[in-house]
């Protein structure tokens, strides 16, 4: 009997070890300044992405300024699955007091609610601000015989419905800019949806897909192995001096990655305003912009009102070009 | 190159780094061998504080956690017939039945060589051959991972020699479960009922710690046994396994080892495909296949090997070409980007130093895991000492923690509780745990690679082709109609030349 009363020390102790790994990513900072009247606790950090993952490391380094200006930390919470639906629409309910704040993708939260009864909509967010813009780009393997977008697109002309064309996932961005593309050039192209940039990138290397359309910020590792035809922002990107816009094409193909933070409707307007200013200034800190660029984000900032904007002409026209392809009623 | 290696072992000695090491085996043992909490949940964890850290040791660290979890869920497996992490799944056929018949000490030592030799080996591997392994994944397309994938559910055929129906049909329902959610080419949600949490899909560790944790605590409650297993600690145990391996093991190991490094390599197939398909391949080699499930320490050895071995492999095209082989190395991929370093071919020539010693971190990584999980499973075998009743409270709080440290959703704790009650109700008409878990993991693969060679087969205008005409399908193929009928052949063959009087091969 003493020897089972030692285990089951034993036992509570794994467990609560259990609790404490569980625990351990939320960090704890204790600081007894209440000068301010927000924040006077921590404040909740809706993930709708992974640990680790891109929105999750764009977070986290926002959260090092973050620390520095504000006396209550974030505590992360990861609410993930449907494409981050979940997690978008645990965000849109949650109580509007300014202690939950969450990480929001722009197609996803515009087309989610569109293409798959999400329950959440564009209207349950307050914008705070935009931190990261990624361009969709179309890219062929290395030896691929297409030199040139136009070559891409003459053969997609010449043979509809046989050019295979990779993208991550459906009612995505990269699904958007396919859509938005062939729409613009006229052509009819065979679309092989990936579950993630990894095996996509991994089926173009190895001859599977003829071109395929992701982020551009998951090109950028593999540039030595694929070619870059054209990307969607409005100017050319740095690093890409030679890749031409789609817009310089002549194409009006514009569909990218967003991410930016939201409260729900309803919160304070004091509040809102103080989270908007404390971002904005993380936003600006020259020492962010390095770390940023260290991590390979592509860095926009947005104003909340700039990116509300935004957001509300994206659904407009997700709305008319969804009708178009018979996707949406 | 050698000094490369001479110098990142040098590294690796560095008493913080060491340090490390250590500390991160240990922290993954434990993440590993509690139910629900996995491998990648433990290294996305500790990415952040790798970042106040040198890149160096931040990756000597998320290594050692990645191989201490991926063995530590052999323990749970073992002691408890609970998976740890969904890699451990194939090492509860026999790891429990050894459990049971107390052989315990056994099965945990015998899962702890297994894991270092099959750790070691795949980082061998990535050591010296990460360039052409990355190429490799390049050769598996859609219409390769069905296959592969196919090749696994033939296990099922296998895994239930004395009833192969009900064997189909388990694993038929677990393919059914798997179609839960939002279909990947459409988008369209499957079986939600309307309910609209049910989009995000059926979590695969929440109902395998349903089928397998929860299950048995049912059973458990229901038995009135006063402990779980007998543990008869033998004197001399360590010898024993050693010697069994080193006498008639080292093909065994050799073969899985392999077989975890090339499936490492795959994106998208991890442990869990590796540890079955390897535990498959050793069973039918086997000149007696009927022992296996019994307890034989070969089951435990060939998923165990396999499963640590896939860390090398699925490192291998993460550092050279930046896609990640799992999704814990994705999240390492996560920590490299982190810290400024740009997965590729060029890094071990831009930063060689770093990836060497990352490297020759993780060979020393498991040498240390002998000696650390030597230490520990004097205590975690201890659990059989621990009356039933606790036990069953202890799995209970954890099946309950794990489900919902997953999504941070009550809803998967839910799908634990109605997966242990499929997985427990069921088990008495005969319903294969096993088998349905196959199909829960291997369903969303399956699906996802046929609805992708589909699209191409559409552009390319024939499915014939796509599917049949490719030389790595056209081997795996070959392989899949060889485990189906292998089972039969071998059995009636055997009665045959018994009859015969020849007798020497059974």
């Amino acid at each position: 009997m003493k020897c089972s009363k030692k285990w089951l020390v034993y036992l509570i102790a794994v467990l609560t070890l259990a609790m404490l790994i569980v625990v351990a990513g939320c960090g704890g900072k204790k600081d007894s300044d209440k000068a301010m009247k927000y924040p006077t606790k921590p404040i909740n950090m809706v993930m709708a992405f992974t640990a680790g993952g891109s929105s999750d490391v764009q977070a986290r380094i926002m959260q090092k300024y973050w620390d520095k200006l504000v006396p209550q930390p974030w505590v992360f919470q990861y609410k993930t699955g449907a494409g981050g639906a979940i997690g978008f629409s645990e965000i849109a309910k949650a109580k509007p007091d300014g202690y939950t704040i969450g990480g929001v993708n722009v197609p996803h939260i515009v087309l989610q609610p569109i293409g798959q009864n999400a329950q959440f909509s564009i209207d349950d967010y307050i914008y705070i601000c935009q931190v990261v813009n990624d361009p969709q780009a179309l890219v062929v393997n290395k030896n691929s015989r297409f030199k040139s977008a136009k070559e891409v697109i003459e053969f997609a002309k010449a043979n509809p419905g046989k050019l295979k064309v990779g993208i991550v996932g459906t009612y995505s961005g990269s699904h958007m800019a396919l859509l938005e593309w062939e729409d613009q050039a006229g052509i009819k192209t065979a679309q092989i949806v990936y579950k993630g940039a990894a095996d996509q990138n991994a089926a173009l290397l190895g001859g599977e897909l003829d071109v395929m359309m992701g982020n551009v910020n998951d090109v950028m590792r593999s540039l030595d192995m694929m070619t870059v035809l054209a990307v969607t922002s409005k100017e050319r990107i740095k690093f890409l001096p030679e890749t031409p816009t789609f817009k310089e094409l002549g194409m009006n193909v514009f569909s990218d990655i967003r991410r930016g933070f939201v409260v729900q409707k309803g919160t304070d307007p004091q509040i809102v305003k103080f989270l908007r200013d404390t971002f904005k200034k993380i936003a600006e800190d020259p020492e962010y912009i390095k770390d940023m660029e260290k991590a390979g984000q592509p860095t926009e900032y947005l104003s909340g009102e700039d990116f509300e904007k935004y957001v509300k002409e994206n659904n407009a026209n997700a709305q008319t070009l969804l009708k178009k392809v018979g996707l949406a009623k | 190159m050698w000094e490369h290696i001479l110098a990142g072992f040098l590294e690796t000695m560095q008493p913080f780094n060491l340090f490390l090491a250590i500390a991160g085996l240990v922290g993954g043992i434990v993440i590993g061998a509690l139910p629900g909490l996995t491998a990648t949940m433990g290294v996305a964890l500790m990415v952040p504080v790798t970042f106040a850290m040198d890149a160096t040791s931040g990756l000597i660290m998320l290594g050692a956690i990645y191989s201490g979890a991926i063995y530590g869920g052999s323990n749970s497996a073992i002691l408890i017939n609970t998976p740890g992490t969904p890699s451990s799944v194939a090492t509860t056929f026999d790891g429990w039945p050894m459990c049971k018949k107390g052989k315990a000490d056994e099965a945990l030592i015998g899962s702890l060589t297994a894991s270092c030799i099959g750790g070691f080996i795949g980082t061998l591997f990535l050591l010296f051959v990460a360039a052409p392994m990355a190429k490799l994944a390049l050769k598996f397309g859609a219409p390769e991972f069905f296959w592969l994938c196919i090749f696994g559910l033939s296990t099922i055929a296998a895994m239930s020699v004395n009833n192969v129906a009900k064997g189909l049909v388990s694993g038929a329902l677990g393919l059914l479960v798997s179609t839960i959610g939002l279909d990947l080419a459409l988008g369209v949600p499957r079986f939600t009922f309307g309910y609209y949490p049910l989009v995000g899909g059926i979590e695969v560790i929440p109902a395998m710690i349903g089928l397998f944790s929860f299950s048995q605590v049912i059973y458990l409650v229901a038995s009135k046994q006063k402990f779980i297993a007998d543990y008869n600690p033998s004197p001399g145990a360590l010898s024993r396994v050693l010697r069994k391996f080193w006498t008639s093991c080292k093909v065994n190991l050799l073969r899985s080892s392999l077989i975890g490094t090339v499936v490492g390599i795959l994106p998208g197939a991890g442990g869990e495909i590796a540890s079955i398909i390897s535990y498959n391949e050793t069973k039918r080699w086997d000149k007696d296949p009927s022992r296996f499930g019994t307890g034989v320490i070969e089951g435990v050895a060939a998923s165990e090997s396999a499963n640590n071995a896939v860390i090398g492999g699925a490192l291998a095209p993460m550092l050279t070409l930046g896609i990640p082989g799992s999704a814990v190395a994705a999240v390492i991929m996560g920590g490299l980007l982190a810290h400024g370093i740009q997965p590729g071919f060029k890094i071990f020539e831009s930063s060689g130093n770093l990836a060497y010693t990352f490297i020759v971190s993780l060979l020393v990584v498991n040498v240390l895991m002998f000696f650390i999980g030597l230490f520990l499973i004097k205590g975690t075998a201890r659990v059989l000492n621990v009356p039933a009743a606790y036990i069953g409270v202890g799995i209970v709080a954890l099946s309950v923690i794990g489900s919902y440290a997953i999504r941070n959703s009550m809803l998967d704790v839910a799908i634990m509780v109605i997966f242990g009650l499929i997985g427990h109700f069921g088990g008495r008409i005969g319903l294969d745990t096993g088998t349905m878990a196959l199909g829960i993991i291997l369903g969303p693969i399956i699906e996802e690679n046929l609805s992708k060679s589909m699209s191409i087969a559409g552009a390319e205008g024939s499915v014939f082709s796509v599917f049949f005409t490719h030389p790595i399908s056209l081997v795996l193929i070959i392989f899949t109609v060889f485990s189906v009928s292998a089972p039969a052949l071998i059995a009636k063959w055997r009665l045959k030349s018994n009859a015969q009087g020849g007798g020497q091969n059974g």
